[in-house]
């Protein structure tokens, strides 16, 4: 270092010559620290607000585990409720198809149709029943099977009654002919 | 000894980054007048200067906990102020060093005329009159007392174009005096 640059050191004050506005300067970053603080604070700083969040979170995560762990066969589960579902779809339209062949049916009077439909209900809210069991047990081939059950004997009550309308149609026929 | 610079006023230090206000006011009136220097020295324009420093303080406050004493808080906000001052010259696109005049003088050592370098006031005035990057590289190395490392780190050029920079801005400084 030369004597120039030792000078300039040596004599560095000289170029401090200016003076801050302390109070102007400080007041706007006060207010960016407390506008940091009021941010922040409420969320991350409460120890409260941690300790909710802590267990959210652990909540969070056990019941991720556990529903995992609950579903676990999900392989076989997606094949069985695929396989339900099949089944389902195949018999709902079945059955819609032939209630609704019952409701235009014109022979039959409102009360047989109404005494009819009633019966349906009652095996609609068994159906629901056994879907729901199905939810429990998904693997379960018995409650599948009395699923199939509930279709069918709502299928064969429908047949009957059709079969019973055309059989007495006959007669009818076959009565005139008679005559 | 230099133990000693790094932890002064330590404890305020500490206060300050458990967010204790009155500990960072005494901090910021300890440091305030030094900072608003050195960004004046860059900037040269009052409101720039102020804004600098309001920005450096907020900054240093909000990131204490990642200052570990391995240099003084002093020198840790100054090297705050420098970076945010520079940066604030580069947002406005100004010359940081007239890099394309210094790789004729690499190897020329400049003669130093006989300056009238007592009076200090004249080389204050010479300063201010340096083009922009001389000026730039006379504060970080004479004012600052920034090496070349540390003054390449800042303004993001090589050592040696820092050494070299430096060499011609003190020429020049050195005429601009003795044409004063």
């Amino acid at each position: 270092m030369d004597q120039f640059e030792k000078h300039i050191r040596d004599n560095k004050a000289v170029f401090d010559d200016h003076r801050a506005d302390r109070e102007k300067i400080w007041a706007n970053i006060a207010s960016q620290l407390n506008e940091e603080r009021t941010k922040e604070i409420p969320l991350w700083k409460s120890p409260m607000l941690r300790i909710a969040a802590s267990i959210l979170i652990l909540l969070g995560i056990s019941g991720a585990i556990g529903f995992n762990f609950f579903a676990s066969p999900t392989t076989e589960s997606q094949f069985v409720s695929q396989e339900l579902q099949d089944i389902d779809m195949h018999y709902q339209g079945l059955v819609s198809y032939q209630v609704q062949l019952v409701q235009n049916n014109s022979q039959l009077s409102d009360a047989d149709k109404e005494e009819f439909l009633s019966f349906m209900v009652e095996l609609d809210a068994e159906y629901e029943q056994l879907k729901l069991e199905m939810q429990n047990n998904l693997d379960n081939e018995q409650v599948l099977e009395a699923i199939v059950a509930n279709y069918r004997k709502r299928i064969e009550l429908i047949e009957n009654l059709l079969q019973q309308l055309n059989e007495s149609k006959i007669k009818e026929d076959d009565y005139g002919y008679t005559l | 000894m230099e133990t000693e610079i790094r932890f002064t006023h330590r404890s305020l230090v500490e206060n300050s980054k458990s967010g204790d206000r009155t500990s960072q006011y005494q901090l910021y009136e300890l440091y305030v007048d030094a900072m608003y220097n050195v960004s004046m020295r860059f900037l040269g324009i009052k409101e720039d200067a102020e804004d600098i420093v309001q920005d450096s303080f907020v900054d240093a406050f909000k990131n204490l906990e990642k200052f570990k004493y391995e240099s003084s808080f002093g020198a840790w906000l100054k090297r705050i102020v420098i970076n945010k001052s520079i940066n604030h010259l580069k947002v406005k696109r100004l010359p940081l060093a007239a890099i394309d005049e210094h790789e004729y003088h690499l190897t020329n050592e400049v003669e130093y005329e006989q300056v009238d370098a007592m009076d200090i006031l004249k080389v204050k005035s010479g300063i201010e009159k340096l083009p922009l990057g001389y000026k730039q590289i006379i504060n970080l190395y004479l004012l600052e007392g920034y090496d070349h490392n540390e003054i390449s780190d800042v303004l993001g050029i090589t050592t040696s174009t820092s050494k070299s920079q430096y060499h011609r801005a003190k020429k020049k400084l050195v005429e601009i005096i003795n044409g004063l």
